[in-house]
């Protein structure tokens, strides 16, 4: 689709829609939100950008393909559910650290964040795969 | 010691997502199913040893205690399933090396067998209904694709059946496991024992047992709701059907085995009565319907359903030698079924059909093949010395003990036409002449990759000799596993830690 | 009853209305098109509906949902558009 409109809009909201769902990425620790849903809105920026330029456009903005995304994303999930058996602890287990930012104070750090992060990952990617395989039918 | 539960759940997964990242490049995902087959086997008989040695070994992922966790949990029936499903998986996975279409492997043909396989340990590891539920799901899924894969018409028509079947399957699993919690308050399989066996509820107990039969017993392929089966399991590629055949209806057949010995026991009169008149009518029609068709894997898809009436019949004659046969016949199953099926797609290869009118003359121009067939169609048939005539010697055994006459007679009715069945393969595949106009050499390359396609064929028709010559140390751990489904406690102090 | 909860339950009686008012356009409506602007009225409402029930519970989580929401309903509006577009049944 070539609309002057939708193509101008996209440039100015793909950034806020990413930004947007790795607020709710992280968010999703203590409040709704969360990996899945975050996924839904980041496949959505970038589903908008593949309706208003193409998905061939879409696809380079996005770099990685959604297969790799996916088994990153299963990788990081497993990554951080097997760090709980190098403990001594039984799998999965939530294992947590204090980091201090500057700028930010004292920071809590979780495996279950980055089992968040995975899960967001997977879900970008088969949404992706499912909208650019159906949009490259035609 | 702990972390090794976990390992056939997570090595597959670790596979498939490799396999995921490096979705260019076929000649690395073979290299990682490669890799991903033979550290399960591994971690299987890692698991297997250590069961073995230090009984029941539970789990509880994230550290939540027992009855509200996730629970994992290997019992010697389980982990001997899982060791068993890890041969299998090695085997289709190296024979998948040469018999499978690029087109097939390009579009994730290995990711998605490691990920079945993950679903498949997941099933028989899983300490709790509702995971049992989820790990089902994950296995259905992967084979949904797998199934329908590639296909062409006939295919995709038999993986909508599938498909279609296995929902209902599910929608029945859902609802009966909604009901359970409704009426115990826990889906911990090891604290159900304990409630369930307080007698709450009776009558809905039983109803709920039932529901549970029928949900497993379409994925397993039991009398009434068998016929998807047929219709279905001949159209994929043969590994594929090998892995199916050998596999996905046993998950259905252990998750039955488990429901009924550790929760489901309180009216075993009724109950497992049931059990066995479906096992009577399984057996029966399977072997029906084989003799009627004409095709090589079709005839074997229905005997995949007469042989799940034996090792239910063990189940329905509840006793520790029933148990131990049925525990027995599963294995060897396993091993049979597949390799008749990964000659068949020898034989497709050879041939390029699976029609027996069309075939002939394979004895003279491949006798090994011949051999591993007729080894493992006799293991099948109950011949001495191979596995199969062990298997069924001991549940008819068990039958006589019990005074159940009636399944005796028919199992041995069925030994007979199973032989026929066989025979009439043999017959018509292997030893008859070969009609004129099909005799044709394999095209070009075709005898480098059958003879490599022959070695899993050949190891898996040695396991059956193997397990029927060495019977005596593989009852005896069938006996052990007997003894710790039939011994409650020991399962339930292992996962509530009581 | 002060006058914030008298506004809000005023507010979404009347969105009320207004969604059954589109809602019967979506199911009614003649061509493709009416029903893809419907839908889109539709999705705009429901925001409005959780806006005023978040200031009704004071709860800003739900804040959150509502735009969520924006996003999925602008993307379907869009999908649809490119579907009639690229001349798609009417």
């Amino acid at each position: 689709m070539t609309s002057l409109i939708l193509r101008t809009a996209t440039l100015y909201m793909q950034p806020i829609l990413l930004m947007f769902s790795v607020f709710l990425l992280l968010r999703g620790h203590n409040e709704p939100g969360g990996g899945f849903t975050g996924g839904l809105v980041g496949a959505a920026a970038f589903s908008l950008y593949a309706f208003a330029y193409g998905v061939l456009e879409s696809r380079r903005k996005l770099r990685a393909d959604p297969h790799t995304l996916i088994g990153c994303g299963l990788l990081v999930a497993v990554g951080s559910a097997t760090i709980a058996p190098l403990m001594g602890r039984p799998f999965m287990t939530g294992a947590w650290w204090e980091m201090h930012l500057p700028g930010f104070g004292a920071v809590h750090l979780g495996t279950p964040m980055f089992f968040d992060i995975g899960v967001y990952l997977v879900v970008i990617g088969v949404t992706l795969l499912i909208i650019y395989s159906m949009a490259e039918e035609e | 010691m702990k972390a090794l539960l976990v390992m056939p759940i997570v090595i597959p997964l670790v596979g498939g997502a490799l396999g995921l990242v490096a979705w260019r490049s076929r000649a690395a995902q073979r290299a990682l199913a490669a890799c991903g087959a033979a550290a399960l086997l591994l971690a299987a008989a890692a698991l297997l040893w250590t069961v073995d040695r230090h009984g029941v070994l539970a789990v509880q992922v994230g550290d939540w205690p027992a009855p509200f966790g996730i629970t994992l949990v290997a019992d010697l029936f389980a982990a001997i399933m899982v060791f068993i499903a890890a041969v299998l998986g090695a085997c289709v996975l190296f024979y998948s090396f040469w018999a499978m279409d690029s087109g097939r492997e390009s579009y994730g043909y290995y990711p998605l067998t490691l990920v079945l396989l993950m679903g498949v340990n997941g099933a028989f590891l899983t300490g709790d209904v509702f995971n049992l539920y989820v790990w089902f799901e994950v296995m259905l899924m992967a084979s949904f694709v797998l199934l329908a894969l590639g296909g062409d018409r006939p295919q995709l028509e038999g993986a909508i059946k599938y498909v279609t079947l296995n929902l209902v399957s599910s929608a029945l699993f859902l609802a009966a496991t909604g009901i359970l919690y409704g009426v115990a308050g826990t889906l911990n399989m090891a604290d159900l024992a304990g409630k369930l066996g307080e007698n709450v509820a009776p009558r809905l107990t039983t109803t709920l047992a039932m529901l549970y039969l029928a949900a497993f017993g379409i994925k397993a392929g039991l009398f009434p709701l068998f016929f998807w089966l047929p219709a279905s399991y001949h159209t994929p590629p043969p590994a594929v059907s090998a892995i199916f055949a050998g596999l996905l209806t046993k998950v259905g057949v252990y998750a039955i085995i488990r429901v009924f010995t550790l929760m489901f026991t309180l009216e075993t009169a009724l109950t497992h009565g049931v059990i066995l008149v479906l096992a009577a009518f399984t057996m029966v029609t399977g072997v029906l319907g084989a003799a009627a068709q004409n095709d090589f894997r079709r005839i074997l898809a229905f005997h995949i359903v007469s042989q799940i009436g034996y090792i239910i019949m063990g189940l329905g004659l509840y006793s520790r030698i029933a148990l131990a046969g049925a525990i027995f016949f599963i294995v060897h199953n396993i091993i049979a079924k597949s390799n008749l099926f990964l000659v068949s797609g020898v034989v497709h290869r050879l041939r390029g059909t699976g029609d027996l009118k069309q075939l002939g003359g394979l004895y003279e121009q491949q006798p090994a093949l011949s051999i591993c067939f007729m080894v493992s169609a006799m293991a099948l048939a109950g011949i001495p010395p191979l596995s199969g005539f062990f298997g069924k010697l001991v549940l008819v055994i068990a039958g006589i003990q019990a005074g159940a006459y009636v399944i005796v007679a028919v199992s041995l009715l069925v030994s007979i036409l199973t032989l026929f069945s066989m025979t009439k393969i043999w017959a018509g595949g292997f030893w008859k002449p070969a009609p004129e106009e099909r005799d044709v050499p394999p095209p070009g390359d075709a005898t480098h990759a059958i003879r490599r396609m022959m070695i899993p064929v050949a190891l898996l028709a040695g396991l059956n000799v193997l397990f029927g010559v060495g019977f005596e140390p593989c009852y005896a751990m069938a006996l052990r596993a007997a003894d710790q489904l039939l011994d409650k406690q020991a399962y339930i102090a292992a996962v509530l830690g009581t | 009853m002060n006058i914030l909860s008298v506004t809000v339950n005023l507010v979404i009686m009347m969105l009320g209305a207004a969604l059954v008012i589109s809602c019967i356009r979506l199911f009614r409506g003649p061509t493709l098109p009416d029903r893809v602007v419907a839908l889109d009225l539709v999705a705009t409402l429901v925001v409005g509906l959780i806006a005023a029930y978040a200031i009704a519970t004071n709860q800003s989580v739900f804040l959150i949902d509502a735009i969520v929401l924006t996003v999925i309903a602008f993307l379907g509006t869009v999908a649809f558009a490119y579907y009639i577009g690229k001349g798609g049944l009417p």
